[in-house]
């Protein structure tokens, strides 16, 4: 069990921080996404999994709510259009849950009709106390996969079973990394406990500029501990954006490139160095785009991090 | 650690109001003649309540029968259950209603609608015209389309609210039997609606607490706990009360 060591984060924070730029200007896309479409993807900031040292893009795309759209034909289209809009700006990262409803089918549908299983850096979820096994086979067969690139335990159900078992399919090379998630804030206790313990390659928590509580301790212990940090909620399931929409974009928005709200926001959480890929989700492909966008140009440093949390705090 | 209980409302819900309410349109597009006959069902129903007579309280009893073994399929297996995963568990109340609404059309002596001029008759009816005419077409106000409306015999919202009013406006023991699923209905759609911040559920839960509170009258008038006499069996409801 390591204790966190500040100064060796603070260090690493700015290491990493050049990373990120020197990313955002030089770096190129994922091998199998340049392969499905060289021409069209652009070259995103991607940030490192400490685990492998493998390099993912900046920003994903989380489905909760906007991907549970039943047998609907029409709504399903929707979101294939934005799987496409996502992938053809750079985006790798989708992640869903058994807790979503018709989500995880309607992924595989996306992925079937764009022909890009092969693009799709696929990050599910066993949220069961009983047969996480079971669970996990019919979420792939939803996805029509075999292999996820990533499972977590959500929202730490389950965990005394479901974790060894994650574990038991990365070792026998059906699985490529475990992690756990939580949301809201909740059972941060038991989440340090495992993040200390155990071997994870990614956590999932929230994070937005309001909700700031895992700066404190949780984003420290994961940069120590080597841990990959996806963020969920960053704007708060919308409600975060949606109070800003009509407000002017602060000055310095302009230093940043940022030309929304949403991407100031994923600017914030992308340049935090513990933090790998906030997953915005989203029904219109334009936001889609618009969010991968924030993983390009220039990102906050600390002094303007703050600033863009101080200049939201205030307007919601 | 695997704690279920630290899960709050809104967590449980997994879809937008704009999925929620395409749910109405692709159905009342799909089945439309389904829909449509299930809601003149209702309606024939509904005005055989008002009156009295062994004969039509059976076909009250067969038509709601009906109706929620349609709903139980038409809308929660076919639309909502796959965006919806506890529907799956509610699912099983109403095939269970369908049963026993069937069970109670057998019976030689089946319940007995009819209007009784009482406080609980009033809720009954107004129950009912809330299912069958204000429900279905509040959201026209909301701005949503007529094709999105929730109509008495396919939607479950309305199907549940009408259902508790024929409920309310029977007479017999064994009435207060066919109450528990649309109760249990009405307070998980009022649920539902609350936390995607529609102002309709607050009619789901208005008519959870009147029907209790109508029950609980009739309970100390006696109404419920007193049998049928084959007098009132046989006489309309307005001579025999």
């Amino acid at each position: 069990m390591s204790e966190i060591d500040r100064r060796n984060f603070i260090k690493g924070a700015g290491a990493l921080g050049l990373a990120g730029m020197s990313a955002s200007i030089g770096q190129t896309v994922p091998r199998l996404a340049r392969a499905a479409s060289s021409a069209t993807v652009p070259d995103v900031i991607r940030k490192t999994v400490a685990s492998t040292g493998e390099k993912i893009p900046a920003v994903g795309l989380g489905s909760w709510i906007t991907f549970n759209v039943g047998n609907d034909m029409v709504l399903r289209d929707q979101c294939a259009s934005v799987v496409s809009a996502f992938f053809n700006a750079g985006g790798r990262m989708i992640d869903s849950s058994p807790m979503y409803g018709s989500a995880q089918e309607v992924i595989g549908y996306c992925l079937d009709k764009l022909g890009a299983h092969d693009r799709v850096f696929s990050t599910d979820k066993v949220w069961t106390s009983g047969d996480g096994a079971g669970q996990i086979a019919e979420t792939a067969e939803r996805w029509h996969t075999r292999n996820f690139d990533l499972l977590q335990v959500h929202n730490l159900v389950g965990i005394n079973e479901n974790l060894p078992l994650l574990f038991r399919m990365k070792d026998e090379g059906r699985l490529r990394y475990v992690g756990i998630t939580t949301s809201h804030g909740r059972r941060t206790d038991d989440m340090i406990a495992l993040m200390k313990n155990e071997r994870l390659d990614f956590v999932q928590v929230t994070y937005n500029p309001v909700d700031r509580k895992v700066e404190e301790y949780l984003l420290p212990l994961a940069y120590d501990r080597g841990i990959a940090v996806i963020v969920n909620r960053p704007f708060r399931g919308g409600s975060l954006t949606q109070q800003l929409e009509g407000e002017p974009l602060p000055e310095f928005a302009a230093d940043l490139k940022a030309e929304s709200w949403a991407q100031l926001i994923l600017k914030y959480l992308i340049a935090h160095p513990s933090v790998t890929c906030p997953i915005p989700a989203t029904t219109n492909p334009a936001h889609a785009a618009e969010n991968m966008r924030a993983a390009t140009g220039v990102l906050p440093d600390d002094k303007m991090r703050e600033q863009i949390a101080a200049v939201i705090g205030v307007l919601v | 650690m695997s704690e279920w209980w630290d899960y709050g409302l809104a967590d449980f819900l997994l879809f937008s109001p704009r999925v929620y309410y395409r749910l109405f349109e692709t159905m009342n597009s799909v089945w439309w003649i389904a829909v449509l006959a299930a809601f003149v069902a209702g309606l024939v129903a509904a005005g055989l309540a008002m009156r009295h007579g062994h004969r039509g309280n059976r076909v009250i009893l067969v038509l709601l029968s009906l109706i929620w073994g349609w709903a139980g399929y038409g809308f929660l297996w076919q639309y909502y259950q796959p965006i919806n995963w506890a529907v799956a568990y509610i699912l099983p109340g109403f095939v269970i209603e369908a049963v026993l609404l069937a069970v109670f059309a057998a019976r030689p002596l089946p319940l007995r609608f009819g209007w009784r001029g009482d406080l609980t008759s009033c809720v009954g009816a107004g129950l009912l015209v809330v299912a069958f005419v204000i429900y279905p077409f509040v959201g026209l106000i909301e701005g949503r389309d007529l094709i999105q409306a929730e109509l008495f015999g396919s939607a479950a919202d309305p199907t549940a609210l009408g259902t508790l009013g024929f409920v309310l406006m029977a007479r017999g023991t064994w009435r207060w039997l066919l109450l528990p699923v649309p109760l249990i209905w009405c307070v998980f759609a009022s649920a539902t609606l609350w936390v995607m911040d529609q102002q309709v559920a607050y009619v789901m839960f208005v008519a959870v607490w009147l029907t209790i509170f109508s029950g609980w009258l009739d309970l100390k008038n006696g109404v419920t706990t007193r049998r049928l006499t084959e007098a009132e069996r046989a006489t309309p409801a307005s001579l025999s009360d």
